[in-house]
């Protein structure tokens, strides 16, 4: 039997930062993961994420898998690929199922950090061909590169469900609807309004009656609910879809934990059955340590400071280090954490209604139940304010754990103040030099930069725009509002696509003067 | 269902080399080592199999070899992943019908 100090299940981003750490302090280490590629969650991820510049903010999701891989490389952990860990016992011994076999390993310690599987709810018609998981979605648009369906209605408002709708769009799918049976929207409301603005209309309070066709998906009808969800009769809505695509949370992959025999609970802050752990993610085994999603459904920002934990933790538990070093590095994780499970979506505040933000804000009830923060609200929010000339208008108006809008900018017109997750807001003698970083970097593409009045009855304003084919210099067509709907004729003064924006181009439009808080997305006539 | 030829973020993908493979007789071509059902999704396809009692029709779902829809017979071997086994030059796919796969249909065929 093949002997590890470290045994890490999952290279996703908390198993490669927990062994990162280990390997650092000199541990032998082995990852197992049951996919082709590593990196779990991640490499099926497209967008820029959240978080702040020590937590790979802004970068790609794939890019961070990519990076933490090489880091572990460099580290000379080895990372043993399409191998599923089928068993774990409490004196630490594993069984790994490569190809047909079981192979037999023993660890000193191990560290599991398996992420989370996709729940699923069932509706009539819900095995038809057609209906798949988000994350199906995103394994065969992102990853093989094919459409999952042409039209498509989402279920589910979650940070999931928004995220895999925006990606839908980018791969050239419609998305006839984002339908939810709670009354709120339940992800960021930044990722809502980007999706909100392209013209995909929620449903809240609104659930699936049924999903029609014969040997595949062909339509699918939506009733509204009360607030006891039963159905409101007469309240049917139909639409004409290929495909139905779920995403109605994650729960914990906690199996092999409690084969292993330790304590477990049902903690629905944390996403469903999941060890009882210390705060460092040491669970009632002495030498098993749990990191990540598989302990509560939370961020690859936080996984990857768990597993940084769980990583430091076994180097101490074998000897490799100090406990005093231990504990001085636990507590730089610990204050990192604490800063990310802040705001309106952290883990403590998960089912409670917030109206105020931090600063004492009310939170546009808009967002919450359409996905768009309406125009007689946006005005209220600190990163929007007016100026002569070019500025940002910064439309992120809840307490997120995000903020590379700060160190984009050269200028340092951009702060969120103490916190990582306090608003943004434009400081008062900010001097923009409109260069776009802030644009480009904002992962909520909540960031445009506005000329109110050029001073000839237009303005201009600059959005991000991540779609094919991309509009040229001179286009016409119409500006759309928040909610997607056009409300003014717009022409395309310039798209900028350099390096520094990672992708993200540029658009600047010319819309008429009154429309300049009012026209955020374009749109290209059609000729 | 389409491919995606270019894509905003991602580009254009590189795509193995063009194979053909067979699914219930019928000539279809695909790229090698991607996932069969992704090849047969790119052909139409979208029912991998029947349920043994109800004779339902199920296809891909989880698309990460979790939940099983989208087992069918290649060559000759039944319940195998589709979504999760490399497609081959030459495959021979047929539509799994409960275990055994769906009789070929007169008239079909290479
Ligand atoms: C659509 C979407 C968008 C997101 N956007 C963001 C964002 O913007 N910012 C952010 O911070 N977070 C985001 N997240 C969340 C983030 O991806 C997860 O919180 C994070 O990936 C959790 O990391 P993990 O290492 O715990 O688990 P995972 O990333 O899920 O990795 C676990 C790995 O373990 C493997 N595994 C499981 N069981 C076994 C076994 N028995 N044997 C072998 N291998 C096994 C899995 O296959 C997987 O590869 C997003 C998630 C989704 C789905
Ligand atoms: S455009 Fe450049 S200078 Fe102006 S706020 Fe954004 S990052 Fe700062
Ligand atoms: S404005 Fe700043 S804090 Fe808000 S989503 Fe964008 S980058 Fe994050
Ligand atoms: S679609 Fe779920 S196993 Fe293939």
């Amino acid at each position: 039997m093949k002997r590890y100090e470290v045994i890490i299940v999952g290279a996703g981003p908390s198993g490669l930062s927990a062994a990162i750490e280990a390997a650092k302090k000199g541990l032998k280490v082995v990852v197992f993961d049951e996919n082709e590629k590593p990196g779990g969650q991640l490499f099926k991820q497209i967008h820029k994420f959240f978080g702040s510049k020590e937590h790979h903010a802004k970068i790609r999701g794939f890019k961070i898998g990519e990076e933490l891989l090489q880091e572990a490389d460099a580290l000379g952990v080895e990372v043993i690929l399409n191998a599923t860990v089928v068993g774990l016992y409490s004196d630490k011994e594993v069984n790994v199922k490569i190809g047909d076999q079981i192979h037999h390993y023993k660890g000193d310690t191990v560290i599991i950090a398996t992420g989370a599987s996709e729940n699923m709810v069932t509706f009539p018609g819900w095995t038809l061909p057609g209906v798949i998981g988000a994350g199906a979605a995103q394994t065969m648009m992102n990853l093989h590169g094919i459409q999952p369906g042409k039209k498509i209605l989402m279920l589910g408002s979650g940070n999931v469900g928004l995220v895999v709708s925006f990606q839908l769009l980018q791969a050239g799918c419609e998305v006839v609807a984002i339908v939810d049976a709670l009354p709120r929207v339940g992800g960021y409301g930044v990722h809502a309004s980007k999706v909100a603005r392209c013209g995909v209309p929620f449903y809240l309070s609104h659930t699936i009656k049924a999903v029609e066709g014969k040997d595949k998906v062909t339509g699918v009808v939506i009733h509204q609910i009360d607030e006891r969800f039963m159905p409101i009769a007469g309240t049917e809505k139909h639409f004409d879809v290929d495909t139905v695509c779920m995403a109605v949370g994650l729960s914990p992959m906690s199996q092999l934990l409690k084969m292993a025999g330790c304590e477990m609970e049902d903690n629905p802050k944390r996403g469903g059955q999941v060890p009882i752990v210390n705060e460092y993610g040491e669970t009632s085994v002495s030498g098993i340590y749990a990191a990540g999603d598989v302990s509560g459904i939370e961020e690859a920002s936080s996984a990857m400071i768990e597993g940084k934990m769980a990583g430091v933790c076994v180097a101490e538990y074998l000897g490799y280090i100090e406990k005093e070093e231990r504990d001085a590095e636990l507590k730089i994780f610990e204050k990192d954490l604490d800063s990310l499970r802040q705001g309106m979506f952290a883990p403590k505040n998960r089912g409670k209604k917030i109206e105020k933000t931090d600063e004492g804000i009310d939170i546009s009830t808009n967002l919450l139940e359409k996905g768009y923060v309406a125009d007689d609200e946006i005005e209220r929010f600190p990163g929007v304010t007016h100026k002569a000339g070019v500025h940002p208008v910064i439309e992120c108006t809840q307490n997120i754990p995000c903020n590379p809008c700060q160190d984009a900018c050269p200028k340092k017109c951009i702060s969120t103040g103490d916190n990582i997750t306090y608003l943004p807001f434009v400081k008062e003698d900010a001097e923009c030099i409109n260069c776009g970083m802030c644009v480009a970097s904002c992962s909520g593409q909540a960031i445009f930069l506005v000329d109110e009045d050029c001073g000839d009855g237009t303005a201009t304003v600059t959005l991000p725009y991540e779609f094919l084919p991309l509009p040229q210099e001179g286009d016409k067509g119409y500006g759309l509002s928040r909610k997607g709907e056009k409300v003014c004729e717009a022409t395309v003064v310039s798209v900028k696509s350099v390096k520094a924006f990672d992708h993200t181009n540029l658009l600047t439009m010319r819309v008429p003067k009154e429309y300049a808080m009012k026209a955020r997305f374009f749109k290209k006539a059609e000729v | 269902m389409e491919r995606i030829a270019e894509h905003p973020i991602l580009g254009a993908k590189e795509k193995g080399r063009e194979v053909e493979f067979t699914f219930d007789g019928q000539r279809l071509k695909g790229f090698e080592d991607e996932p069969i059902a992704i090849a047969l999704k790119a052909n139409g396809v979208m029912i991998h199999r029947y349920t043994k009692k109800e004779h339902k029709p199920r296809g891909i779902f989880c698309a990460i070899g979790r939940c099983t829809d989208c087992v069918m017979v290649v060559d000759g071997k039944p319940n195998v992943r589709t979504c999760v086994t490399p497609l081959k030059e030459g495959m021979d796919i047929r539509t799994q019908d409960g275990v055994e796969a769906a009789e070929m249909k007169e008239g079909e065929g290479a």
